[in-house]
Order: structure tokens, then sequence, then C-alpha cells
């Protein structure tokens, strides 16, 4: 092993970031100005207790939301201003999307729903990467079903394989497990963390599950709107204490 | 559960608004049809009581017609308790224009302005003629379109065609009179009223006077052969005829309604069924906390209620103002109604806006209340509703199948069984179209789907994703895409018909009048009397411009016991003979017109009496039956010579003249108005002219039950908004994972506009075949040997803008689904 590579710049860097939600009484602020920096090539987690902001920090970390302070960058492109087509531009180019539920359009196959981002944006496909993602993902003999047709774990990897096809420079995935029974949940829970390992894919994760938070390479914690504390090389042991700390 | 129901009221408030407008608009077109109605005729009767007012009693000619003898108006002048009585004259006097021909499409009436107490005339400028029997006054819309001024010199044709010159002292109005209001009126003082109509009595005696039991008096004195009124009762009697025609008039204007309010009922339809299908767990939840079926019922009949009655309120509202602002563009153009009658929403209006309101909406509501009824408690633990996932049950294909087969069924027996030209078959055939609708309406949700691509075909290739993705949407409900499409299709399918209708009129009417033989011009009177002098068509026939002169003569005769036109014809005419032959047609023998044949009794063959004026009653034996609806010819025909042996040498009652190939058209018309010029009763027509007037009158028609299907048109559109609006509520999160993919608020409108577009070719498609099937059909009832003609501009613009109304629909729902912030979609479940 040789020390002379340059570690890869950040893929996706926030600074002093604060988003607040209503007024007067009701003001809520959900993040007071936080500082992160998620690697290339890693596979992190977020993690926090229930209202610690971690969904608000995807939001604005994805070009979801706007953040009211702070600066938010992915790869060199500064979110901070970006009107929302460009901000659209870029989710298309650059970030995919795995959600808790209600991930894929019920009116398309799943070829078509994996396909989707690049019919979005009139792009041509890389076969032999679709062929790659969909023999990963082992989604080659139901490529004609509906998601109706399909079983929750199916349909999670369908949105996995729709997530990787067009590239992104990081993928987020907001409680991919949440909705998936264990075996479901670990099968995609071992298959992205496979497309980091083998693909280099920057995966970020939020979730409250100690278990999927022990399948990413470093954990963030957050409470109350402020990133606390980190844990590297995670064990589902290691973040439970973490996490139980938290909440004392 | 009322609490529930209102709370659901208010929690979709936005989503009712636009079924609510629905309502609004059909409601206050039939409350605003019954406003219009009432205060005409409110008008009408007002017009008439203040003109019968001032008489007591009057004296009309009995039953059969015929005048009131002088005789008869000195015997009542006599009569104790009678204060003053006095004759009014009413007959025929053509005014001639300042063209020196008779002015107007028919000839002017003459009246007698009578003086004193029993004075009915509105001068409305200058004053009445007096005692000047060199005076007369015309009613204003003649002297307007004339252009005759006060102090102008105006000519007046006697009873015999004579001119007579008169100094124009007034102008009046001729009020509720229909028939005044047609021909125009010009009035005189009596006596010269009688010498210019040559009337020997009176068309009306009105009597004056204080003496109780004066009706009876006069009815005594004036015999059983007359009818004698009272004021109030003549009041009455004018103001039921006066308001006959408007009556018809409104019956129309309720079917206009009618088809609105069928349109607005398809939209309630759809939003019910929507919000039912919506608060699919809210209403299992009511049932897991232990209400019943029946409670769920009531509650959506309820809220259904609540909105129908609001939204008839102010339906009637808006009727009302309707009905304002109609009466108010009537007055400004003229219309010969009273318009000045304060506007009234009688009870009766405004209940019966309020009931078909209520009706409508509650009833549109019952099946979405009733499916709302099956929702099992269970329900409101499922996390997720489905996609309603539809198949067309074996119920609905039969049931179906029963209805087309009756629709086109009845359409063949109205088309290929029955006369054309009944009423029956016209009849046969839109009931054949109703109930093949109704198939429609009940197949819709299976053709949707083809239909949908169909009409998204060219979408789907232009615009990508979007593109692709609106057209699967727009037909992802079939249920709800075919009642939402099928409301556009009602105002299509009968816009399309009315245009085939008249445009195929026009082309049959047209192709049989050049069929028949080419007629440039016609010389005739106003009235078709015999009065062209022969020396008229003598003269024609010396001009080189023109091709050829057919004279045409007819007098009225008792044939076989009844009375008509008896006539024959010189030139070429080349009758449509049905039955028998016109080849040595010669003295004794007639053709005469099939429906004539039909009523006399009579085949080829057969001897018919004529009553002849100079050569006594004569008979003729049936050569040919013809076609009388191709026919110009008279009713019943003999030769040239004959004719002028038994009823001498009438005067034509038509010329008509073919120009030779190749002469411009303004000489033509000048050697014809040459001869013509003499004579100011014969009027000259060129058939350029009159066609153009027949297809002005045509595309106004056009335009007005285009302009009123509009409002049916107008309402569906609504109903494609809010289906739209409501599927953006229900794909919420679908649109949001779409954005979160890197589709732009752009394209996501975009998207939506397609959907739209879509469904509302779906609609206009569906309407456009069954409009053209229907007119077809109908043409081929109305007439026979019908030309059918498809107005394709008028169908691609209906088509076009179907879809441009549609996609305009789509405006409000896209913005607010692009606006929408993707986070708060994500997370609303």
């Amino acid at each position: 092993m040789t020390l002379t590579e340059t570690p890869a710049p950040p893929a996706v860097v926030a600074r002093a970031l604060t988003k607040v939600y209503g007024e007067g009484d009701a003001r809520v602020q959900a993040l007071r100005g936080v500082d992160v920096s998620f690697a290339t090539g890693a596979f992190t987690a977020i993690m926090g207790p229930s209202g610690s902001g971690k969904s608000t920090l995807m939001h604005c970390l994805a070009g979801l939301d706007t953040a009211t302070s702070g600066s938010v960058r992915v790869g060199d492109v500064e979110l901070t201003g970006l009107s929302d087509r460009r901000l659209t531009l870029l989710r298309r180019e650059r970030i995919g999307f795995v959600f808790q539920s209600f991930n894929l359009l019920p009116s398309l196959t799943a070829e078509q729903n994996i396909r989707l981002p690049l019919d979005i944006a009139g792009r041509q496909a890389d076969e032999t990467l679709f062929d790659r993602v969909v023999e990963t993902v082992g989604l080659r003999d139901r490529l004609a079903h509906r998601p109706s047709e399909l079983s929750g774990g199916q349909q999670q990897r369908v949105a996995v394989a729709r997530a990787l096809i067009s590239k992104p420079q990081v993928i987020f995935a907001d409680e991919p497990t949440g909705n998936l029974d264990s075996r479901s949940g670990a099968e995609i829970l071992s298959f992205l963390r496979a497309c980091v390992r083998e693909l280099g894919q920057t995966i970020v994760m939020v979730t409250h599950d100690p278990v999927a938070a022990s399948y990413a390479g470093r954990v963030v914690f957050l409470r109350d709107g402020e990133l606390v504390t980190e844990v590297s090389g995670p064990t589902p042991e290691t973040v439970s204490d973490t996490l139980v700390r938290l909440e004392a | 559960m009322l609490t529930t129901a209102l709370a659901g009221l208010r929690a979709h408030r936005l989503r009712l608004l636009l079924t609510f407008v629905a309502i609004v608009l059909g409601v206050g077109f039939v409350a605003g049809t019954f406003v219009l109605n009432d205060t005409v005729q409110a008008g009408f009767a007002q017009r008439v009581t203040a003109d019968a007012g001032k008489v007591d009693v009057v004296v009309l000619p009995g039953e059969g017609g015929g005048e009131l003898p002088e005789e008869l108006l000195e015997r009542l002048r006599a009569l104790p308790g009678v204060s003053e009585a006095q004759g009014l004259v009413r007959g025929s006097a053509p005014v001639l224009g300042k063209d020196g021909k008779t002015a107007g499409d028919a000839p002017t009436t003459a009246v007698s302005v009578v003086r004193g107490r029993l004075d009915r005339t509105a001068v409305v400028a200058g004053a009445g003629p007096g005692t000047d029997d060199g005076a007369a006054v015309l009613d204003e819309n003649t002297a307007e379109a004339q252009g005759f001024r006060i102090g102008d010199t105006i000519t007046v044709l006697d009873h015999e065609g004579d001119a007579h010159r008169f100094r124009l002292v007034g102008l009046v109005d001729t009020g509720v009179d229909q028939m005044l209001a047609y021909t125009g009126a010009v009035g005189f003082t009596v006596d010269t009223a009688r010498r210019m109509t040559g009337a020997g009595g009176y068309a009306e005696i009105d009597v004056a006077g204080a003496a109780p039991g004066l009706e009876r008096a006069v009815a005594a004195a004036a015999g059983p052969a007359y009818r004698v009124r009272t004021g109030a009762q003549l009041a009455d009697e004018l103001a039921a005829a006066a308001g006959a025609n408007t009556r018809l008039v409104m019956l129309g204007l309720f079917m206009f309604g009618a088809v609105a309010m069928l349109v607005a009922a398809l939209v309630i339809h759809n939003t019910f069924t929507i919000l039912a299908a919506q608060r699919t767990r809210e209403m299992a939840l009511l049932r897991c906390i232990g209400a019943t079926r029946g409670q769920v019922f009531g509650s959506l009949l309820l809220e259904s209620a609540a909105v129908g009655l609001l939204a008839s309120v102010a339906g009637v509202v808006t009727g009302y103002g309707l009905a304002a602002l109609t009466l108010t563009v009537l007055a400004s153009l003229d219309a010969p109604l009273p318009t000045d009658a304060p506007i009234a929403l009688t009870p009766l209006a405004a209940s019966g806006g309020l009931a078909v309101g209520l009706a409508v909406t509650v009833g549109a509501a019952l099946l979405p209340a009733r499916s709302a009824t099956r929702v099992p408690p269970v329900a409101a633990l499922r996390d997720h509703v489905g996609e309603p996932a539809f198949r067309a049950g074996a119920l609905r294909w039969s049931f179906a199948a029963l209805l087309l087969v009756a629709g086109l069924g009845a359409t063949a027996v109205g088309v290929f069984a029955l006369r054309p030209g009944q009423e029956v078959s016209l009849v046969v055939v839109m009931a054949g179209g109703v109930l093949t609708f109704l198939a429609l309406l009940v197949l819709g949700p299976v053709l949707v789907r083809p239909l949908g691509a169909f009409a998204g075909w060219v979408p789907r290739r232009l615009s990508g994703v979007p593109g692709r993705l609106a057209v699967d949407n727009a037909a992802r409900n079939p249920k709800r895409a075919a009642t939402t499409s099928v409301a556009l299709t009602v105002g299509v399918t009968l816009m399309t018909l009315i245009s085939v209708v008249t445009v195929s009129t026009r082309a049959s009417l047209t192709s049989k009048l050049d069929e028949q033989f080419p007629i440039d011009f016609l010389l005739a009177a106003q009235t078709g009397e015999a009065v062209v002098p022969r020396s008229v068509a003598a003269r024609l026939r010396g001009r080189p411009e023109l091709a050829s002169v057919t004279q045409v003569r007819e007098v009225r005769a008792k044939v076989g016991g009844e009375r008509l036109d008896v006539g024959t014809f010189s030139g070429p005419v080349q009758p449509y003979v049905v039955a028998g032959s016109m080849a040595g047609f010669r003295a004794g023998r007639a053709a005469l017109d099939e429906r004539t044949a039909e009523r006399l009794g009579v085949r080829v063959g057969d001897a018919v009496p004529l009553e002849t004026e100079q050569a006594g009653t004569v008979s003729l034996t049936v050569a040919a039956l013809l076609d009388g609806s191709r026919s110009t010819l008279p009713p019943v025909t003999v030769s040239a010579r004959p004719f002028d042996a038994y009823f001498g040498a009438v005067p034509d009652s038509r010329v008509m003249v073919a120009v030779r190939d190749g002469v411009a058209p303004e000489r033509a018309r000048a050697a014809v108005d040459a001869a013509a010029e003499p004579y100011p009763q014969v009027r000259v027509s060129s058939s350029t002219e009159v066609r153009g007037q027949f297809e002005e009158t045509l595309d106004m028609l056009v335009m007005v039950i285009s302009g009123l299907l509009g409002l049916a048109v107008l309402i569906s559109l609504f109903g494609i908004a809010n289906a739209l609006s409501l599927s953006v509520h229900e794909r919420t999160r679908e649109s949001a994972l779409l954005r979160s993919l890197g589709l732009t608020r752009a394209q996501l409108r975009h998207m939506l506009t397609v959907e739209a577009l879509v469904l509302s070719l779906i609609g206009a498609l569906i309407g456009v075949v069954l409009g053209l099937g229907f007119g077809w059909a109908a043409m081929r009832a109305l007439l026979d040997g019908a030309v059918v003609e498809v107005p394709v501009a008028q169908i691609a613009v209906f088509v076009v803008l179907s879809g441009a109304a549609g996609a305009l629909a789509a405006v409000l729902p896209a913005r607010r689904a692009a606006r929408s912030s993707i986070v708060a979609a994500l997370a609303h479940t």
C-alpha cells in the first residue's frame, strides 16, 4: 500500500447549515449550523433520535429543500442560491434517491422505472451498465412486471437499480429498509455496501436502525439539529450504545 | 353524522368549488330562462292591458274571418250607453322603398289611426295623421330600414297596385303586434286606409261607454256572427297570442338548459365518486367506530344536498342576472319583444331552479354514495389504498350491447324503413341517438384506453417521458376518465350534429335548385301573387344576355272539391316525374304534386274535376305525379294554352331567368332590372343573393346554437379541471418522486396539460363520431335524397378547440402541482 494516492475531494460538503421552519411561537430550528462532509466512494449513515433533523439534513444536502443559511456543495457545485430549475437539473445529473416507500411509479414496469431518470433527462442508457445493474440486483426476470406485482424487497431493489443507472455522484437513501422485513432489509443493505465497494458509489443513508447503520463505513449522529458525534467502522452494538447515550 | 357531513364539506371546499360552479351554470341557465320567460310574458300582458284599457267592448269578425260592415258600426254608435265607437281598418298597402320597389319581405300592413280616446296608436315621433287624408305614419323600423324621415314623401301602392304619395308626419311603435312587427305598418286616416286597402268594412270595432251590461247590449246588437269581447278579455287573448311564439323559443332554451344540467350531472357524479374514493379510509374509520352503512350513505347524500342547495341558490341569482343581461341586449337590438317590464323572479322560477339543481346534484351523488357504503371497516387499517382496478364485467358488456343494438336498430329503422320527412322518422333516429349515447356511456371505461392511446399518439412521440406518462395517466382510472370525457362528448356531439345538418341542408337545397334548372334571377311580387305582366317575360326573351326565361302563373281554384293552386308554366322546366309521364302534355291533362294527389286520393289515369272561371267545370286526366319537394311547379299543373282558356290572360306569378354563360353578372342584372323597372311590385332577386341570405341565416342559427351548446362544453371543462386537480391530489407523492428524479416544474406542468388534452380529445373524438353518424341519420330522416356533407373544417375546429380548452382547464391544477414542495409531498401519506 502506498501513501502517494491523494484522497479524492469529498462528494458532498455542508458548512454552517441551518434550517428554520415557521415563525414566532411556531418557529422550529431543525438544523443549527451543521458542518459535515461525505467522502467520495464511502457509505455513510446519518443517525439520530426522532426530530433530530436527520431527514431535513438529507433533504438540504440533496437539493430537495433549501437551507435557511450555510452552504452545501455537491461535487464542485454550490447549491446555495441555485434556482429551482438548476436544482432539478443537478438532481437529474448528479444525485440518486432511494426512499422508504413509494419509490416507484405504479403505472410503469420495473424496467421503465429503472430507466426513468435517464428518460426524463433525455439521455441514452449505458446498456452495459444497465445489464450489470439488473444482473447485480437480480431482477432480470422481473423487468416486465409492474410494482404491484413485486414484493417489497424487489421494489426496493428496483429503486436502487434506478438510482444507480444514472451514475450519480451520490445516492441518498432515506430509511431504505424501513418498510422491509429483516431478510429483505439485509439483502438491500448488503447490496448497497457492494455498490460502494465494487462500483465506488458514494451513498449517504438516513436511518434510525442501528443494524442498518452498521452496514455503513461511518455513522454521523445528530441531536437537536446539531452534529454531535460520529463512529467509524460501526457495529450494531457501538451504534446502539452511542444512540442510548445521546438520548439519555 | 350531520357534523361529519358538514366537516366533510369544509375539508373539501376547494374540491367542491368546481362542482359548485358547474351546478351554478346549469341552474343559472334554467332559472334565467324562467325569469326571461316570465318577464317577457309580463311585458306582453302589461302592454296589451294598457292598450285594451282604453276599450270597453270589442267586436271582432267571427271564427271564419271576414269583415265588419259599416252598417254594424252605425248600429253600435246608436246604442244607448255607447259614448264612442270606431272601426279599425287593416289590410295590405305596400310601401315603396327609395329604389322604387316594394319595401321589405312582405307587403306593409296599412292600419287606420283613429282619434279620440279609442286611439291605441303609440306615436313615438311627430304626430298622427289627424284628419289629413294626405298624411301617413310609418313604424320606426320600416322608416329606419328605408331611410325615411318625418317630412319626407312616401309612395304607397293601393290594392290595385296604383301608387299614391303621402307626407310622412310621424313614426309609431308597433308594440307587441307580431304581424305588424314583421310586415311593417303604415297608418292613415280611416278614409284613406279604406281607400288604399280597398276594405269594405273593418277588422275590428272598438266601443267605449260606461253603461252597465254594455257588453251584452253590444253582443245583442251585433248578433251571433261576430265575436264580442270586453277590453280585459281582448287583452288576455292578445297576450296569449303574442306569447305563443316566445314560448316556443323558451322551450328551445329549456332544452339547452336540460343539456347543460345533464353535463353538470356527469361532472357532479364524477366529483362525488372521487371524493368517496379518496375518503375510503375515512369512511372505513367511521364504520369501525360504529357508523352504520345507512349513516355513511346519508352523510354523503347530505353533503351533496348541501352543495346542491348552495349552488342552486347561487344559480338562481346568476339566472336572474343572465336574464337581465339578455333583456338589455335584446332592448338594444330593438327586438320585437317587450323588454321594459320589471325583471321578475317569481316563486315558481326560483323554486323551479332550486328543485332542478337539488334533484340533479343529489341524484348524481346517489351511486357514489352507495359504493361508499360498501367500504369494509378493515379498510381503515390498510396502509395503502391501491389503484382502482377496472374490469368490464359481463353485466356491463351485455347492458352496453343491449343499448347499442337498440340504439343502432332504432336509427336504422328511422333512416331506412320509415319515410323521410316525417316527424316520426326524426324522432326515432333521435331516440336511437340517445340510446347509442347511453351505450357509449356504459362502454366508456372500456373505450378510454384505446382512444387515449389514439389521441395520445402525437404527444407520446413528441414530448418524451412527460408525454408518455401523461397518456398513461389519462386512462389510469378508466371509469373516471370516461365520465370526465363523456361530459365533453355531449357538447361536441350536438355541435357536430348541428353543423352536419346545417351544411347538408344547405347542400341539399342548393343541389336541388341547381338540378332543377339553373335560376339566376327570380322576378315575383312579395306575396307571390300573379302580378308580373306577361310583357316582362316577353321583353326578357328578347335580351341576348339571357339563356332562358321560364314563366309560372297560378290561380286558386277548386280541384276535386278542394281549393288549390292551379297553374301552368312555359319555358325549359324538366319536372321530376314520380309516376306517369309528361310526354304529350296537352289540354285535358294535369300533372299533380305527389302529396296533392295523395290528399285528393287520385292516381295516374284518374280524372279530377276543375272548376274554371271561363270554361265551367272541366274534367282533367292525371298524366303524371311530380316530386313536390324538388318542384317549382304549382301543385296542380296544366298546359299553357288551356290554362288561358280556363282562367283568362292571368299575369305571371313568377318569372325565372337563366343568364347566358360568359355574360358579366352586372350586365345581366341591368337587363333584368330594366325589364322590371316600370312595375314597383315586381321584385328582382338573384339566386346568389337569396343563397347568400339563406346561408347567412343558417350561419347565424349555427352560431346561436353553438353558443348555447358552448355552455355545456364550459361545464364539462370544469369537470376536466376538477378530475385533473383530484388526480393531481391523488398523485402528490408520485409527482414529488418524479420531481426528485429530475423532472422540472415545466415538465410536470406539461405532463398534466397533456393529460387534460388527451382526456378532452377522447371526449371530442367520441363526440365527432356520434355527431357525424347521427347528423347523417338525421339528414336522411329529414329529407328524401339528402346530400350529406361533412363540414371538415368546422369539425376540425371543434376538436382543436376541445383540446385547447382541455389544456386550459389544466392550467390551475398543473400550477398547483408544480408549486407543491417535494419534501412535504414525500412526507405525505
